[in-house]
């Protein structure tokens, strides 16, 4: 009998109701897009890091990875050093190069990557093959340099490096055969980026003569030894800054702690919100059914039992209102990550509102808590109302 | 050893604050009554009847005195206690009815039974055979809302009967009711006492006081006469 007269009872006043569902589904909402901020972009963030297994990154001194133009120095023993060591699957350098091309009389700007295809956690091939080892005349594109210049797979490109400004003459030129279409893992949104042999990157880019690389990527065979790797990588090679992508989300997460403290004042209000939704209106409901709660007891219902059919009300407003919330709440989390997510300069892979399930649970399990809880005064103030004296105010 | 009266009451005094003053609604009342008795308890307004009638009831203790419900002392009972003892011995009658809007007449009658843990299909068939006995049967799935005052009354009897306590109370039951449909419940009452109901009502009803066999007259919150019909 209890949600009969629970369902119904809500039902008295079906506007009231309806506005309450959604005033707490708001509050859901905004709740748990709260928490998809606070821990979605240390989430996301940390997967688009290891998106290619690669566990380490090596960086010059006092740098994160791509963070300054500073370069590591004697690459090539650096590499020997790490491909013999037997706990390490792979270990890939990376130098980025500023370059450029012509298309059509126009004079176009890229990002051009060395890799080492061997060893490589870069980029994904969509379209074509990969580079092969050795191979020093091919060249890997994305979609957003194929959206600027046309380019299709099979093209040669004549690219040029260290290039003059004043006189737009450059220092270094090589021609390149487009092999394939891939998809920069770390790229921003739009970034023209070019992929080719290391060996060539460093050849066209602004140090032809050292054997330097901007970054090194490093993947251990076994994840429960990379903090193990990395201490010994920093231990023998002090010149150089070793981070594992766990040191790299903390680094991250320091630079968060605002946005996390914002997330959380936010979330709180939203609960707050919730709360005296669901705790006002059942004040008032109780207040307007006075009379027949005393009626309930009066035919001998405990005092237990109004406090449940009250709490059950609550329960009822707030498990629908959560449902709609969790919906509305993933709804705003899309729209929004797309608005942040087009900043200039971010990695496309990152989000900003990471649905996460156990997060998405316990923000439910939250505010279905705060709901019932809201509840409980005014079910106390049902259950405790004097009979006598509340059916005497009834009839008078 | 005989059994107790079905009401004892003695020296039962009863205030309430009014406004920060002390009010006396009865001022030390004795009475007792045993099962199977038709009481009707009459006055003027302010006499203090239905006052006496919620202390009979278990739904408010007395200031001082002493009243036992079926020889339990009410004074001492918790408040689990008392809803117990109103849900499975005490049925209420109340002028206004008091059925639950948002539930059907046979929900209504439901409503007791299951607090008392009776079995869905147990009660279900304990409503229908209490809106067969107030004549009722046809409407038990209207909502009570949809049914006319003497309609509601019927189902609230049916209701204050659903788990056979030993007493019922009634308070102004034919208050809100025209005279032909309060005469149909007076009727019902008739009945419901051959069949052996214990029965205080509450009552500005001459028709109705005169059809019980035993009236408590009040005045100012004292039993003013104690008569018992044909005497």
């Amino acid at each position: 009998m209890t949600w009969p007269l629970v369902l119904r009872s809500l039902l008295r006043h079906p506007i009231r109701t309806v506005l309450v569902v959604l005033g707490i589904a708001v509050a859901a909402a905004l709740l748990l897009d709260m928490v998809m901020l606070s821990g979605g972009m240390e989430r996301s963030f940390s997967r688009m890091l290891l998106s290619r297994g690669f566990q380490i990154r090596l960086s010059p001194k006092g740098t994160l990875p791509f963070d300054t133009e500073a370069t590591i120095p004697g690459i090539t023993p650096l590499l020997g050093r790490l491909h013999q060591d037997p706990d390490i699957a792979a270990a890939g350098p990376v130098v980025a190069a500023s370059l450029h091309a012509r298309v059509r009389d126009t004079l176009i700007t890229f990002v051009g990557y060395g890799i080492d295809p061997a060893g490589q956690g870069l980029y994904e091939v969509r379209r074509g093959t990969d580079l092969a080892p050795g191979d020093t005349t091919g060249l890997l594109i994305s979609e957003p340099v194929i959206e600027r210049t046309g380019w299709v797979i099979g093209d040669t490109i004549a690219l040029l490096g260290r290039l003059d400004p004043g006189s737009a003459r450059a220092g270094a030129e090589r021609r390149l055969a487009i092999r394939g279409v891939v998809r920069w893992l770390y790229d921003a949104r739009g970034q023209r980026s070019l992929g080719m042999s290391f060996r060539v990157a460093q050849q066209l880019g602004r140090f032809p003569d050292r054997d330097v690389a901007s970054m090194v990527m490093v993947k251990v065979k076994d994840d429960a030894a990379v903090d193990r790797v990395a201490a010994r990588i920093g231990t023998m090679h002090r010149s150089i800054e070793v981070n594992s992508v766990a040191t790299l989300v903390r680094h991250f997460r320091s630079r968060l702690v605002y946005f996390q403290q914002l997330s959380l004042i936010l979330a709180t209000i939203s609960l707050v919100v919730g709360v005296l939704l669901v705790g006002t209106i059942l004040t008032i409901t109780v207040s307007e059914r006075a009379g027949e709660f005393a009626v309930l007891r009066a035919i001998g219902l405990r005092q237990a039992r109004i406090v449940a059919l009250v709490m059950a009300e609550g329960a009822l407003l707030t498990v629908i209102g959560t449902a709609l919330g969790t919906g509305l709440g993933l709804a705003t989390a899309r729209y929004l990550d797309r608005i942040l997510t087009s900043f200039p300069g971010l990695p496309a892979a990152i989000s900003f509102f990471v649905p996460a399930p156990d997060a998405t649970a316990r923000a439910a399990a939250v505010i279905l808590i705060a709901g019932i809880g809201a509840a409980a005064y005014p079910a106390w103030l049902a259950a405790r109302s004097p009979i006598a004296a509340t059916l005497r105010a009834d009839a008078e | 050893m005989p059994n107790p009266p079905v009401i004892l009451a003695r020296d039962v005094v009863k205030n309430f604050s009014v406004n920060g003053q002390t009010v006396t609604a009865l001022r030390g009342v004795s009475l007792s009554f045993g099962a199977g008795e038709y009481l009707a308890i009459t006055g003027p307004s302010g006499s203090g009847k239905s006052t006496l009638l919620q202390l009979l009831g278990g739904l408010d203790l007395p200031t001082s005195g002493h009243l036992e419900l079926m020889g339990t002392p009410i004074e001492r009972l918790s408040d689990g206690e008392l809803a117990d003892l109103r849900l499975r011995r005490v049925g209420f009658i109340f002028q206004r009815f008091h059925l639950m809007p948002v539930l059907s007449a046979r929900e209504n009658i439901e409503l007791p039974l299951a607090e008392a843990g009776v079995r869905p299909a147990e009660r279900a068939a304990r409503a229908m055979e209490l809106l067969d006995y107030v004549g009722l049967s046809s409407r038990a799935d209207h909502r009570a809302t949809q049914l006319s005052g003497g309609e509601m009354q019927r189902v609230a009897i049916a209701r204050a009967l659903a788990n056979r306590p030993a007493l019922i109370l009634a308070d102004e039951p034919t208050g809100e009711l025209d005279a032909r449909t309060g005469a149909q419940i007076l009727d019902l009452f008739d009945r419901l006492h051959a069949d052996g109901t214990t029965l205080v009502v509450v009552t500005h009803d001459d028709h109705l006081a005169e059809r019980a066999a035993r009236r408590v007259h009040l005045l100012d919150g004292l039993i003013d006469r104690d008569e018992i019909a044909g005497r």
